[in-house]
């Protein structure tokens, strides 16, 4: 197989991979409302744990690590999405009952640089800075499956992996319980007046948002068969980030758009790219100045992102209110003042005083 | 027995408390509702009783089930339902959404339930679709309202449902409030204007600096002087 076909199956496993890492995040942050500054943390723990459970025993290795019980694809992918919850029930316990958003959001930060620094330098557990490598590739022995050929290969089973996970968390969202997260994301308090366990759902988004963290993680692992330190700073969790503001946030099939553009064209294409000859490195750093220039623009521009979070046609004021009927403003006007989002009880007033 | 007793219920947000000693009931069929001037408690007392903030003495009672410690978003189960002062609906969530997330029974249940209350609140039937954040102030206030009867409750608490509406939705609100008190309810209202809340309730309490300092039915409470018992002074008339 010619170079740029490696490529171009990178780029699609790259595709559809954070597609499955932007939908975990969206269902925490989107839907729920829970600022997960912590989340390439659980992406590390899902592809530490796969890695450690595929590879054989330790010993003879010249690796160090736990598990090592050999299991074959998919055991240890879901075994890794499962490490990612667990540890999104220690997350939760510690930190999701007792604080508010933006506390939470620092408590994660702080609480993913302690995970990274563990496993940067325990040695013990997933081989410190060195990371896991030689991770067995899946079915490779079986269908005899070159190196290169693993590549579309692999490609191929994570993008129907990310479709069934994308079937899976549709009808999470369109489900009672979607419904009640972005009731919650809206305001937590009338929620709970109204009969809602306000932690516990919050807990369920944390753990069906982790499993897509770690199975994404676990992805990697078993696509490139090592995962280090280097893989998952902290800072990766704001590509993420973009990946979702830049698609859109709270629409599952805008996680698809922005991963296409963040991740594919923005972090992936771009580092196969040749160097600029004496700047080594230099279009990684100018990467990240692009996103975050992408970030800016598309807050400021386009909050709801490539895709809003409901194309309802509803929200174009196809229905008259109480504002039109009481100040009997001509159906024109009505749909001049549609573009304020919402109506402030003092504008209102205002307006039906000057056309008393 | 009422539908909602608090005994004695004193609370705050930190060391002081904001209220002290405050005893008040409603009834079911009827209009109970509180006034006073800004600051006076009447938003910490009804955020006490249903839970956000936990009294450091006294009391809550909840058709015979005594809620005094009971975990927030367990008290609607008992009955009792709250729709806060502002900012009371679900702004990205549709109407209909805003709706649904009220009736925790079953999905027919609900059906049918939205069905009764959006034949009351015709309003809210023409905009079902719409998001609630695109509603007027007015129309998102009849909504937080509609949204807590899909609870079915025995007891609604409403913080100032009429805050900052025109004199027109001003009556349509009332108007929805004694509605829902016929269908027997027991409403109790926070309210700043004096003179509607004389208009619609049966009973009227007084709360200043945080204390329950005058009650009676509304027609009493019609006849004292209220300046000075706002400004604090013995209502001794
Ligand atoms: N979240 C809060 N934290 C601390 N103090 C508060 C808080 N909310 C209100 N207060 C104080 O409690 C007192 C009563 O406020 P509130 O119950 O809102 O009055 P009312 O609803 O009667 O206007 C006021 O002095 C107010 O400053
Ligand atoms: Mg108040």
């Amino acid at each position: 197989m010619s170079g740029i076909w490696y490529y171009i199956f990178t780029l699609v496993f790259f595709l559809f991979d954070y597609f499955i890492l932007a939908m975990g995040l969206n269902i925490q942050y989107g839907e729920t409302g829970i600022l997960n500054f912590a989340y390439i943390g659980f992406v590390a723990i899902g592809a530490y744990v796969t890695g450690a459970f595929s590879l054989p025993n330790s010993v003879g290795t010249g690796q160090q690590y736990i598990l090592g019980l050999s299991l074959p694809f998919p055991l240890g992918l879901i075994l890794g999405g499962l490490a990612a919850c667990l540890f999104a029930v220690i997350v939760a316990l510690i930190s999701l009952r007792r604080l508010r958003t933006d506390y939470l959001a620092m408590v994660l930060i702080s609480l993913s640089l302690v995970l990274y620094d563990v496993c940067n330098n325990y040695v013990p557990l997933f081989n410190g800075a060195d990371g896991l490598y030689n991770v067995p590739e899946p079915f490779a022995g079986v269908l005899h499956l070159t190196t290169n050929s693993f590549i579309p290969f692999f490609a191929g089973v994570t993008g129907a992996i990310a479709v069934v996970m994308w079937l899976v968390m549709g009808r999470v969202t369109r489900s009672p319980l979607g419904r009640t997260l972005r009731a919650i994301r809206d305001d937590d308090v009338v929620a709970a007046a109204l009969g809602k366990d306000v932690f516990r759902n919050q807990l369920k988004s944390m753990l069906i948002g982790s499993f897509y963290a770690g199975i994404g993680g676990g992805l990697i692992m078993e696509f490139s068969g090592s995962f280090n330190p280097t893989a998952w700073l902290p800072g990766e969790t704001f590509v993420v980030f973009a990946v979702i503001i830049v698609g859109g946030v709270g629409n599952n099939i805008g996680m698809l758009m922005g991963s296409l553009v963040v991740e594919t064209l923005l972090v992936h294409l771009p580092a196969f790219l040749p160097d600029i000859p004496g700047h080594p490195g230099l279009i990684e750093y100018f990467d990240a100045v692009i996103i975050g220039v992408l970030l800016m623009v598309m807050l400021w521009f386009r909050p709801q992102g490539i895709v809003p979070e409901r194309l309802r046609r509803a929200a174009t004021f196809g229905v008259r209110d109480d504002l039109g009927a009481e100040a009997n403003l001509p159906p024109d006007e009505l749909s001049a003042l549609a573009p304020s989002p919402v109506v402030q009880p003092g504008t209102l007033q205002a307006r039906s005083a000057t056309n008393e | 027995m009422p539908a909602l007793l608090a005994e004695n219920v004193t609370a705050g947000y930190g060391h002081s408390p904001i209220i002290n000693d405050i005893t008040l009931s409603a009834e079911l069929n009827s209009v109970t509702t509180i006034i006073g001037p800004n600051g006076a408690g009447k938003s910490t007392f009804a955020k006490t009783l249903v839970g956000i903030l936990r009294p450091t003495s006294g009391r809550i009672v909840v058709n015979d089930v005594d809620i005094t410690r009971m975990a927030g978003h367990l008290i609607p189960r008992h009955g009792l339902v709250y729709v806060p002062q502002n900012d009371n609906v679900f702004k990205r969530l549709t109407v209909r959404e805003n709706l649904e997330v009220g009736g925790f029974a079953s999905r027919a249940n609900t059906a049918a339930r939205m069905e009764e209350i959006l034949d009351i609140f015709t309003d809210l039937q023409k905009a079902v679709e719409k998001k609630a954040g695109f509603l007027s102030g007015g129309q998102q206030n009849l909504l937080a309202i509609a949204r807590a009867l899909m609870v079915d409750p025995s007891v609604i608490m409403l913080d100032e449902p009429t805050a900052g509406l025109s004199p027109a939705y001003t009556d349509v609100v009332w108007s929805q409030i004694a509605r829902i008190a016929k269908l027997n309810t027991a409403v109790l209202v926070v309210e700043q204007n004096v003179e509607r809340a004389l208009k619609h309730s049966d009973e009227v309490h007084i709360f200043v600096a945080g204390r329950n300092h005058v009650h009676g039915a509304a027609d009493e409470i019609a006849g004292l002087d209220l300046a000075s018992i706002f400004l604090g002074r013995s209502h001794a008339s």
